[in-house]
């Protein structure tokens, strides 16, 4: 415990990098346990006759789940594990799921273990492509994407016409002041690099500058109306704003029939939220069992039907047709192969660039 | 029953005659068991002062100090860089005196409503007293969050308020209520008010009644006697509910956060964004420490202009 | 003494005009409760007046009405030919001496005093405060703090600032209630030699009868919302018209009797077979029952068959029941035959040993001294625990 004790501030704090190989603790999955830590509402829920997925699994495999949902923010959850993780600790968690930028993060730090690719088939062998292949985790070894979502724009039909654009989002006079974009700097950021032409996944410093300070004028114009985080739900149905900048669950799962998600012309923003094992777990075993059941095309699709965001899996599509044909349709769940290839991700930032990115947009978002 | 004065000593112990020479207080003993006693009385009391207060202020201040180069994940490095209060200050000094006006209209606002809300309550109430002093209580038995989120609804675009506005020509067409400096000072009165009527009540309840009467007794006009009697009286209360209200309106940041736009930011958005965001825990040491300067600082000469008159 | 050489001019000047204070039916309810029941009351210009009654009467109440702190229910409050019921306080010229002094705290004593002058918009105020304050033998305190200064001086505070306004009339609400026994009496002997100097109208109202009979030119005895009996204190004293005022002012033995009828210019009354005779106009009884009532320092007591200084109504077969040497005088008790305890009030000249508890005793006293009061009245009204 001496690393998680109160360090006296004056002898500053140590350096928080870890190695994972280092950094394992034997595997006790014999145990038949699992401790998963997951975003709320991402998950099926029990009801009246419906067996939940996380029911199945635990019948099938005989392991008894302790799921708990209490991510509920990035960087929430950063400063409740930093400690431990960074002195090569427990957690008392096997799993948990974070979005890609922060996953990317801890990976950096060496401090997420990484899953046996001969545990995990069904993983590398249905994955849909555009997550495959990532700067921060090539070949998939560290994460698994649990669900995916896209970034696009939003807009109240009922109240303005149709937004097909950024540049229309961010200039039409009729949309001034009525218009909120996110305080996730690498989805609003990553729109803002695609508005002027540069590439998300790569980018300068000077293209940096150039995409905030177009943020800037918009913000300083009185055209956005304020950065929020999902409240932009309320506000959009309220009639306190017209478009936005929105993610697809959402917009799903508001099933407001005047609220349309559109793929901007600029392009989307796909990120997803990945499965982790972190250092120190006790059921390494068992949490590459759950990653590798998650990806079989029928439990993917009893996810996907529950939880509205983008199924990961290949083949799930198909599984859907039986559940909810309606839904095995719907563009937001499973993307068709046009809109996928106009997805970007962002790039993957060292320590020093996040610092001053995210210090440059806090101070175009007002913090 | 006549009094007479007391011999000088009675018991070994006692020390010293009463002020006119009967009938003395005994002082306190002190000797013995009974000399620790206060002490450690005042040590539960000194021990949560120590940890919860001492103790994160100790680490505030070395925070400030920090290299600004470091990061959660690299660690800090205690290097004395004491440049980063002039940083700081160079780079936030818009939001910070921002902060410091929104909360002195707020404190303004609330002082006049919360001094008519009191005076009411006090003077005009009668049996309602007690009920009406519930009711300003009653909004604090919901979250600091819930309430503030009711006045996004309450203010929003298609909301009564803008829409009565808009009818009576106050506000344009496109004008709107939420993302404005209105919206956030008007946040902020609504929230800290309770702190200015509570302390307002409790002076103005003190005053003896029957001043207000001699005072119109003594040809003073109801208004003249508000002015000569009433007021001067509740001074202390209007002390203490103005500093009830301005130090912590002045670093709040939910008000701004959820009715504003970034043109509201206000000092708390910009410390809350260095600490979880970026990190930055240098930048939001110095700052959060600036700011508590600042305020100390200006509490200090307020409290001697203002007095701290002792009215028995 | 300028100040109030000035104030005596005005005064007599005044007078002149008649500014009398005169209420008129005036009656305050509360509800179901009626605090002050049609009074009717007329307070001459210059005059000291009491306004005498035990707690819960309503004198506070009628104060307060004619200061303008209260509305009346119905009735008027003139002063001279100015009908002043509705006059809000301010607008009277009239000031309070308030029973808890009620100086302003946050200001000086100087400050204080001079409020009232200030608020009328008198520019000046220094030199008339400084008179003031002599007057009140308080010259040196001017800048302290009224929590600075001892209850008797807050008093004398209290005093000046209502009298520099030279107001037609002051009232003082039981101003020396919170004072010891010996300041009293010294405030009492100064207010009295204020107002004679002064010549302003006081209106005095108290529970202490010593202290309005000491005082006051004239007494009203109130009780129950109402004035009992109004008049020179010695007038009420002597020759009270009714059981309340005769048991409130001093004490008094009333004795139950049968009223025979009048003869000539006394009437005659029968106190347990023995006939006793009382002046008409002592006399203020109806119908055929009445209380004899005579005071304990008027009854002349002696052994059985001794001779009795002024002989009068006689009575024997009393017994010494009680005796409490006062040092002044000697309080007996003496037991009649009928059974009543007879109070006997006789002042230690010395010329005879005190009489013993048990001694036979007869009693006597001039029917010039005696009243008669109707028989329908409590005899108990007015009694006071734990008179001192």
């Amino acid at each position: 415990m001496a690393g998680s004790a109160a360090v006296l501030p004056f002898f500053g704090t140590p350096d928080r990098r870890q190695d994972p190989a280092d950094c394992a603790a034997t595997d006790r999955s014999n145990d038949g346990r699992l401790i998963v830590s997951n975003w709320p509402e991402y998950i099926d829920q029990p009801d009246d006759g419906y067996v939940t997925t996380i029911d199945q699994f635990q019948k099938e495999y005989g392991i008894s789940v302790s799921y708990t949902a209490d991510v509920n923010d990035n960087n929430e959850f950063f400063a409740k594990v930093v400690n431990q993780l960074g002195a090569c600790e427990p957690v008392n968690r096997d799993m948990f799921m974070l979005t890609d930028w922060a996953a990317a993060r801890m990976i950096q730090m060496g401090w997420i273990q990484p899953m046996d690719p001969a545990k995990v088939p069904n993983l590398h062998n249905n994955l849909i492509s555009s997550l495959r292949d990532l700067a921060w985790d090539p070949d998939r070894g560290y994460s698994a994407p649990w669900q995916a979502g896209l970034t696009g724009i939003a807009y109240n039909k009922s109240k303005v016409g149709e937004v097909r654009s950024y540049a229309e989002l961010l200039t039409r006079a009729d949309l001034k002041g009525r218009v909120t974009m996110l305080t996730e700097m690498r989805d609003t950021m990553g729109f803002m690099l695609l508005k002027n032409g540069a590439d998300p996944a790569d980018f300068t410093s000077e293209q940096w500058g150039v995409a905030l300070e177009d943020l800037r004028r918009a913000a300083n114009d009185g055209q956005i109306r304020a950065f929020t985080g999902n409240e932009y739900v309320q506000d959009l149905a309220a009639g306190n704003i017209v478009a936005c900048e929105a993610w697809s669950g959402d917009v799903l799962a508001a099933g407001d029939p005047n609220i349309e998600f559109v793929v901007p012309e600029e392009g989307l923003m796909i990120w997803a939220d990945n499965m982790l094992i972190p250092n120190q777990a006790a059921h390494v075993a068992n949490a590459e069992k759950w990653v590798d059941y998650y990806y079989r095309p029928d439990v993917a699709a009893k996810l996907a039907a529950y939880v509205n965001y983008i199924c990961p899996v290949v083949g799930a599509q198909a599984e859907m047709e039986k559940i909810d044909p309606e839904l095995a349709a719907d563009p937001l769940i499973f993307p068709d192969d046009e809109t996928l290839a106009k997805t970007h991700s962002f790039m993957a930032l060292e320590e020093f660039q996040m610092r001053e990115y995210e210090g440059d947009f806090a101070d175009v978002t007002g913090g | 029953m006549t009094h007479q004065p007391q011999e000088a000593v009675v018991e070994p112990d006692a020390v010293g005659l009463g002020p006119s020479g009967t009938d003395p207080t005994p002082p306190v003993r002190v000797r013995g068991r009974g000399r620790l006693t206060g002490y450690w009385l005042m040590l539960p009391g000194a021990l949560w002062l120590g940890l919860f207060f001492l103790v994160p202020f100790y680490s505030l201040i070395a925070m400030s100090l920090y290299d600004p180069e470091g990061s959660s994940l690299t660690g800090y490095d205690m290097t004395w860089h004491v440049a980063n209060y002039v940083d700081v200050i160079q780079a936030y000094w818009r939001p910070l005196l921002r902060s410091f006006w929104y909360a002195a209209l707020a404190t303004v606002a609330c002082l006049v409503l919360g001094y008519v809300l009191a005076y009411a309550i006090v003077f005009k109430a009668g049996r309602w007293k007690n009920l009406m002093l519930i009711l300003v209580i009653a909004p604090f038995f919901t979250s600091f969050l819930v309430r503030t989120l009711s006045w996004k609804l309450i203010l929003a675009d298609d909301g009564w308020i803008v829409n009565s506005l808009q009818f009576v020509g106050i506000l344009g067409e496109e004008g709107r209520l939420l993302a404005t400096p209105f919206a956030v000072v008007a946040g902020l009165t609504y929230n800290f008010l309770p702190f200015m009527v509570l302390p307002l009540f409790a002076s103005l309840d003190k005053i003896d009644y029957r001043l207000i009467e001699a005072a119109g007794d003594l040809y003073a006009s109801p208004r003249r006697a508000f002015l000569r009697v009433t007021l001067p009286l509740s001074m202390p209360g209007v002390v203490a509910g103005t500093l009830l209200t301005f130090i912590p309106a002045a670093g709040d940041y939910i008000n701004s956060e959820l009715l504003g736009s970034p043109n509201q930011r206000m000092i708390g958005n910009v410390i809350q964004n260095l600490f979880t965001n970026q990190g930055d825990y240098a930048a939001a040491g110095a700052l959060s420490m600036t700011l508590m300067i600042v305020i100390t600082i200006g509490v200090v000469l307020y409290i001697r202009r203002a007095g701290t008159e002792d009215l028995v | 003494m300028s100040l109030v050489a000035d104030d005596h001019e005005t005064a007599q000047g005044r007078s002149g005009s008649g500014r009398d204070l005169r209420l008129t039916a005036v009656t305050k309810s509360y509800g179901t409760f009626t605090a002050v029941k049609s009074l009717d009351l007329v307070v001459p210009e210059g005059s000291f007046f009491a306004l005498l009654g035990p707690s819960g009467c309503g004198k506070t109440t009628t104060l307060r009405m004619v200061a303008g702190l209260d509305v009346p229910t119905s009735g008027t409050i003139a002063l001279g030919d100015r009908e002043i019921t509705y006059d809000k306080p301010y607008k009277r010229p009239v000031n309070t001496v308030f029973q808890n002094y009620a100086l302003f705290p946050h200001l000086s004593i100087a400050e204080n005093v001079a409020f009232g002058l200030k608020r009328r918009g008198v520019k000046d105020t220094k030199a008339k405060v400084a008179e003031m304050l002599e007057l009140v033998e308080l010259g040196e305190q001017g800048a302290k703090k009224p929590f600075q200064l001892s209850g008797g001086q807050q008093q004398r505070v209290a005093l000046a600032r209502a009298l520099i306004n030279n107001p037609e009339v002051l009232l003082l609400d039981e101003p020396l209630g919170a004072l010891d026994l010996k300041l009293r009496r010294g405030m009492q002997i100064e207010l009295k030699r204020i107002q004679t100097e002064v010549g302003l109208t006081f209106v005095h109202v108290t529970h202490d009868q010593e202290e309005a009979m000491t005082m006051a030119d004239t007494v009203a005895v109130m009780n129950a919302g109402v004035i009992e009996q109004m008049g020179a204190p010695e007038a009420l004293y002597d020759n009270p018209e009714s059981t309340f005022v005769a048991n409130f002012l001093g004490q008094s033995n009333l004795l139950a009797g049968d009223i025979l009828g009048p003869d000539g210019d006394v009437v005659k009354v029968s106190i347990q077979g023995t006939t006793v005779s009382i002046p008409s106009d002592r006399s203020h009884a109806d119908g055929t029952r009445g209380w004899v009532g005579i005071r304990p320092e008027k009854v002349m007591i002696a052994e059985v068959g001794g001779e009795i200084d002024a002989p009068g109504n006689r009575f024997e077969g009393g017994v010494v029941s009680d005796v409490s040497f006062v040092g002044v005088s000697t309080q007996y008790l003496v037991r009649m035959p009928w059974g009543q305890e007879l109070m006997v009030f006789e002042q230690n000249t010395g010329r005879r040993p005190i009489f013993a508890v048990g001694t036979p005793v007869d009693l006597s006293w001039r029917p010039e001294y005696a009243f008669l009061l109707d028989a329908s009245q409590d005899a108990s009204a007015g009694v006071e625990d734990g008179d001192d």
